[in-house]
This record gives structure tokens, C-alpha cells and sequence, in this order.
């Protein structure tokens, strides 16, 4: 804590130091009376002392959403956004990916979720025009190995997927070279990675987007039922982590989740989600979901591509017959909203037709 | 006045001791001496002498003591004169006798998803809403902890509202009021503070009574949420609680002086009951004295419902309520007799029911 920051008279520095109060947040947790009490000081010399030191700690000016509105506003960045690749998939988010939160991706095995956040990684290294922020991103595995040869071929075939992008800018982004891969096999190796080595990336401007594939694995398995309250404060302080990393480097979050059955009344819980008419429900519970800007589900759908759109099928990226939906559960600017994708050899993208059945 | 005891007066500690073992006891000991003769029969500064005779001599009213006396009656008139902030809902507004309440703090509990956030872009547009269409015309801070104002949404929520009341303007008054009531005046009247952890929104609740003396015409205040910085990074509990109380009542005190309604969100956490979980607020049972009204917000299957649970002066209810691209409203049920309306534009302003079939909104729902 930096003294010299605030304009203060010397004897309430003075006094403060004698107190041994140290931190500007020591200053303001403490109650008027209880400073006063503390450093002997009148009760107009503690209001003031409290309220420069507030002022020292908040010290964005008050802001108008117009100014926000209008993209005045540096330290709070909300008309760039972070697209998925696919315009079908971009419109259901309106735009893309906020750059500041934590967005989830939740949905049963080969839904799509990992196919969707390694096109993210792609799509993050384009320039700014094109959705993207000019930046790798970090891929922090927890589960399976990294689908290393999935990656080359999504890569190789950006030109396919991309084609409003010209070819010599796509050329000239070398997409597996911005890609880090890290591996987190518990809790505590995954807590090290994003306090340690994800910052120094990020403060480097390397990658500006963290995945996280998935955190489901890691928080299910380390604590059982009864360490509900332990995997709970675990829960938070990794959210927190998140979060402050999201805003310090304006780079968005991307955390992959399972989704488990929802069994019979216990579930009751759940349902506080407007979810009743799934069968599975997302893992990890309200502790998790109170940290979310977005939740978006992902499910398998019994329409096969052949059925559906035959002209699709035919061409040949086309890969698992399966057409897939994207749901918007919850997000702050979108209602809820589905939109159907299908996963092809170039990448992921979104189905505007309706089903005819 | 005379007699005021010297130990009930703001000073410090030790000039307090000082003028005691002095022998001053009262204020009337003190209030005809010099300051340097003060100073020397006490003991203290000059400087300090100065200060506890500027104190001394204040006349009563000055010395922030308590206020005049008010009947019953007059405190009545002065409540229902400060007015309410419509939440465009009409049934949540009834069960709240008018909206959300200036002068009294309103805590708004729920699920993610469940529609906090947009009841509180709701209100902040609302504030704003001119006297003339039954509004305050006044000014809203946002204080967001955790990263969910996105303005795109506040431009739909506004743009809705000044849509409605430009569809129900009748007379010249209301005319002239839209001039000064539009999308662009909505955003450039509502101030954004953003905080990133508790230390933050601390500090920020300490800077707040000074801007909304700098900014009168402020009649909201949106902490939105309060939970969130709260429920990490405490191991000491009674820490937490100890901070919790003190921003409830700076909360308080800032709500009643500032003639400000005060809304803060909470989250919900499950309390694991004997053989079934429950969704409760969180912060603790503690928390749940802060706020002087408190609602929560809860989904039945797929419909959501807003509850009043704590109330001084309204009954327990509970009602319907719908998020629309508009924003809040209520839910409608279809009326086959008349044609059918737009369900997303429902509220009645001041009390002004308009006949269905002229509801009408040119934009898509």
C-alpha cells in the first residue's frame, strides 16, 4: 500500500502507522468509531482519511452507459466481441462472445462442446474486423488428451470455413503455433496453471482467450458428497480467479461443463432453472452458476443430416450424420434461444432451416 | 445546550480526556474561554482548542442532532411524497403499493438466469420515466460487481419504454416531457461504476454520498449484486458479517438522506435440509434483516414468479412476471374476446388502463 498515493495529512499517516493499520483495505473495513478508536484520531479526520482512501482504490471515474454505448469507454470494452466462426451461431449470441466473463459450454459427450471451443481458438487469431482479437489462446485440458490432429485439419481448412476472410490473410495466420496446450490433472495443478502461468501469457498479449475443457472433470471427481461445503469454496475461489484474470487482461473465459440425469424430485433444485423439460441438467450446481455471464447447452438432436437436409449431407465435410442444437439458457442481453449446427470437417456451423417434421 | 456533557461531543479520544481531567465538564465550562486560553488550562493544540470551541459554540441545529419532532402523520405524507419506481410489471407493482420504494433499501434474491439483473435495467430505466407519464424523472447509478451490464440490453429495455410512452402520450404536457425522454437521454442520465472485488465496492459506497450530492436528481441506486464479491475469499466469517451489516447501513442511511431507492441483488445457495436441499438467499442468516423490503425471484417449471417476503408495510405475495426483448412485464393471459395484443407492452402507468386492442407495437416482439 502506497502512502504516497493519497494526499493526507501527516499526522493521520501518523497515526494510522501507529495503529498498525497497513493496507488501504485494513482502512476501509474498519468502522468509523473503530478507526477512530484505533488511531486516536477525531471522527472528521477518520471520515476524511476513509474517504480518500476510497477514492485512491475506485478510481474509474463514474462512466454513462452512453459513453459506454458510444465505445467511449476504454476500461470497459462491450461492443467488441469475440466471434464463433459461423455468422448463423454469431447471431444467436448477438455478435459473438463477450470479452469480459465467464461463458460455459454444458452438453452430453459429442454434443460439439470441444469442436466449438477449438474453433474459438481459431477464430480468436483473426484480426479485430473479422470477429477475432488478434491473439492465440490457451487450451487448459483436464480430461482427455488434446485432439492435436483435429486441430491441424481445422486448421488447414479455415479458408472453407472462412470464406469472407481473404485467403492471403488466413494464409498468413499460423494457427497452431498460437495454440498452448496445458494439461491440469487435479484441482491444485489447474489452480497453479491459471495463477501462474495463464497470467504471464496473458500479460504478454499472447493469447487473449482461456478454455478450459473441462472443469466438470476435475470438481466431480476430487470431492465426494459430503465435501459439498469444501467443493463449494473451491468452487468460488477458482471462479474468482477467473473472473479477475477475464477483466484485468479483457479476455473471455470459456468453461466446458457435463451435464448429468436429472433424477426425480431432487432435481427440484435444479429446476430453478426453467430447465424442467431436460433430462440432463448441467453439473456442479448453483455455487458454479452463480459465476456464469452465459450459459449455453449443447445437445444431439434424433435429426440426422440425411433426413433433414439431403443437399447438406451430400457435400462432403459433412461429418456424424447428427444435427446438433445450441441453447442459450441464460445470458444478460439474450432471451432464451436455440439454433441447430452440425459438426463438419472444416468446423462448426450453424443451420438456419427449420426441420420439416 | 448549556449543559451538554463534554464527553458527548465528536472529539478525539484524547482531547476529550484532556478537557475532563482539565475539569471542563460541560459545554458551558468551555464556550466562553479564548482558544489559546483553552489550550493551555487543557493541555491541547491550538489548532485542537479551535476545533472544540467551533464545536461547542454550534447552535443546535447545526450539531446534526436529532431532528425536529414529526408526528405520526407527517412521516406518512413525507414517505408517499418521495414515490416509487414502477417495475413495469403492474402485478409486481401492485403488490408493492406502487413500485420499489426511494427512501428504503430492496433486496431482490434469485437463481442465475432468473431475471435479477433485468429487473434492475428495468428500474433504472424506469427512475427515469417523466412525472407527467407517473415516473420520478430522476437519475440512476448502476453499480455492477459481477461484469452482467451489457449495454445493448439497456438499449432494448429503454428503447421499449420511451416506445410505450410515446404510444400513450395524450396531452401537450406529456408531449413536451417525451422531448427530454428519449434512448439517448435514458443512457447519458444512468452512471455505470463498476467493482472488482469487496475492497472495491467498499470504497465505492464510501464515495457515494458525495456524488449523489454532486448528482441531486439521482432517485436509484443498483448494487448489482451484492453477493457476489462476498462469497469468496473470507475466511473469517464474522469478518464478512461485520462488513456486511456496516454496508447495510451505510445503505440505509445513504436510501433515507439522499431520498434514493436503494436495490441490491443477492444470489441463492442451498441449504441441505434434513432429506431435501432448498435454494435460500445467501450472505447468511444475518443478511436477511439488511434490507428493509426483500424479494425473491424464483421459477415454477417454466414460469417465473416474483415473491414478496419481507415487508414493513405490504402483505406477502406472489406473482406472475415475464422477461420479454422489452424487458419486465407482466404475463398476459389471451383474452379471445379482444384482438389480440402485443403481451410484451402491458404496464399502466399512473394508473391509466388502455383498452386492449390499442395496444400496439410496431416492432417485432
Amino acid at each position: 500500500m502506497d502512502w504516497d498515493q493519497v494526499e493526507l495529512n501527516p499526522k493521520v499517516v501518523h497515526a494510522v502507522k501507529r495503529a498498525n493499520v497497513k493496507t488501504f483495505r485494513e482502512v476501509l473495513s474498519l468502522s468509523g468509531p473503530d478507526l477512530q478508536r484505533l488511531t486516536k484520531l477525531s471522527h472528521a479526520d477518520v471520515h476524511h482519511l476513509q474517504k480518500t482512501v476510497a477514492a485512491a482504490v475506485q478510481t474509474d471515474p463514474a462512466v454513462t452507459a452512453l459513453q459506454l454505448y458510444r465505445g467511449e469507454c476504454p476500461f470497459l470494452e462491450q461492443h467488441q466481441k469475440l466471434s464463433l466462426g459461423c455468422p448463423v451461431l454469431d447471431s444467436l449470441l448477438r455478435g459473438g462472445i463477450p470479452l469480459l466473463g465467464i461463458v460455459e459450454i454444458a452438453g452430453e459427450s459429442s454434443a460439439g462442446k470441444t469442436q466449438i471451443c477449438m474453433q474459438l481458438c481459431l477464430s480468436v487469431q483473426y484480426p479485430r474486423k473479422y470477429g477475432g482479437l488478434e491473439a492465440g489462446a490457451v487450451y487448459i485440458c483436464t480430461e482427455d488428451t488434446f485432439p492435436t490432429k483435429r486441430l491441424q485439419q481445422l486448421s488447414s481448412l479455415q479458408h472453407k470455413l472462412r470464406p469472407e476472410v481473404p485467403a492471403d490473410v488466413v494464409k498468413s495466420i499460423t494457427f497452431c503455433d498460437n495454440i498452448y496446450i496445458e494439461h491440469a490433472g487435479d484441482v491444485d495443478s489447474l489452480n497453479s496453471c491459471i495463477s501462474k502461468r495463464v497470467p504471464i501469457l496473458l500479460s504478454r498479449g499472447l493469447v487473449r482467450l482461456v478454455v478450459v475443457d473441462s472443469i466438470a472433470a476435475l470438481f466431480r471427481c476430487e470431492f465426494e458428497a459430503k465435501d459439498a461445503l469444501l467443493r463449494a469454496k473451491h468452487l468460488l475461489a477458482f471462479g474468482a480467479t477467473l473472473h479477475s484474470l477475464s477483466h484485468r487482461f479483457k479476455t473471455p473465459i470459456v468453461c466446458v461443463n457435463q451435464v448429468a440425469d436429472a433424477v426425480g424430485d431432487f432435481d427440484l433444485v435444479q429446476s430453478n432453472f426453467g430447465l424442467l423439460d431436460k433430462k440432463v441438467l448441467p453439473t456442479l450446481g448453483i455455487t458454479w452458476s452463480n459465476q456464469l455471464l452465459i450459459r449455453l447447452m449443447v445437445s444431439r438432436t434424433r435429426f440426422s443430416l440425411q433426413e433433414w437436409l439431403p443437399g447438406l449431407a451430400a457435400q462432403p465435410w459433412h461429418l456424424g450424420s447428427v444435427v446438433r442444437t445450441m441453447e442459450v439458457v441464460f445470458a444478460p442481453h439474450l432471451p432464451q434461444s436455440f439454433c441447430y449446427y452440425t459438426v463438419s470437417i472444416d468446423g462448426v456451423r450453424g443451420v438456419k432451416e427449420e426441420p420439416a417434421s | 445546550m448549556m449543559q451538554r456533557d463534554v464527553a458527548s461531543f465528536a472529539f478525539a479520544p484524547a482531547v476529550k480526556v484532556r478537557l475532563i481531567s482539565a475539569g471542563f465538564l460541560t459545554a458551558k465550562d468551555i464556550c466562553d474561554l479564548r482558544p489559546t486560553e483553552l489550550s493551555k488550562e487543557a493541555g491541547i493544540s491550538q489548532q485542537e482548542a479551535l476545533e472544540v470551541l467551533q464545536e461547542v459554540r454550534r447552535g443546535p441545529a447545526e450539531q446534526g442532532a436529532a431532528e425536529s419532532r414529526l408526528t405520526a402523520l407527517e412521516l406518512l405524507e413525507r414517505e408517499q411524497a418521495l414515490g416509487t419506481v414502477i417495475t413495469f410489471c403492474s402485478a409486481l407493482d401492485q403488490a408493492l403499493g406502487g413500485g420499489i420504494p426511494v427512501g428504503k433499501t430492496t433486496e431482490i434474491c434469485g437463481a442465475p438466469g432468473v431475471g435479477k439483473t433485468q429487473l434492475c435495467i428495468q428500474l433504472a430505466v424506469d427512475a427515469q420515466i417523466p412525472g407527467c407519464f407517473g415516473g420520478l424523472g430522476g437519475q440512476a447509478v448502476y453499480i455492477d460487481t459481477e461484469g452482467s451490464f451489457l449495454v445493448e440490453r439497456v438499449v432494448d429495455v429503454a428503447t421499449a419504454a420511451v416506445q410505450h410512452c410515446t404510444l400513450i402520450t395524450k396531452d401537450t404536457e406529456q408531449r413536451e416531457a417525451l422531448q427530454s425522454f428519449t434512448v439517448e437521454t435514458v443512457l447519458s442520465q444512468l452512471f455505470l461504476f463498476r467493482c472488482h472485488d469487496y475492497v472495491e465496492l467498499l470504497a465505492q459506497t464510501h464515495l457515494l454520498p458525495d456524488f449523489l450530492s454532486q448528482h441531486p436528481k439521482v432517485r436509484l441506486v443498483v448494487i448489482d449484486s451484492i453477493a457476489f464479491p462476498f462469497r469468496h475469499s473470507f475466511e473469517d466469517l464474522s469478518l464478512r458479517t461485520r462488513l456486511l451489516n456496516g454496508l447495510a447501513q451505510q445503505l440505509t442511511q445513504i436510501a433515507s438522506q439522499h431520498s434514493v431507492a436503494v436495490v441490491l441483488t443477492n444470489q441463492m445457495t442451498t441449504r441441505i435440509g434434513q432429506n431435501q436441499s432448498m435454494l435460500v438467499p445467501a450472505l447468511g442468516e444475518s443478511w436477511g434483516h439488511a434490507a428493509t423490503q426483500r424479494l425473491i425471484l424464483h421459477w415454477e417449471g417454466k414460469h417465473r414468479f416474483a415473491s414478496l417476503y419481507k415487508s414493513p408495510s405490504q402483505r406477502e405475495a406472489t406473482v406472475p412476471y415475464q422477461i420479454t426483448p422489452h424487458g419486465f412485464r407482466d404475463v398476459q393471459l389471451p383474452d379471445p374476446s379482444v384482438t389480440p395484443a402485443d403481451p410484451s407492452l402491458t404496464p399502466s402507468l399512473n394508473s391509466r388502463k388502455r383498452p386492449r386492442g390499442e395496444e400496439g407495437d410496431p416492432s417485432d416482439a
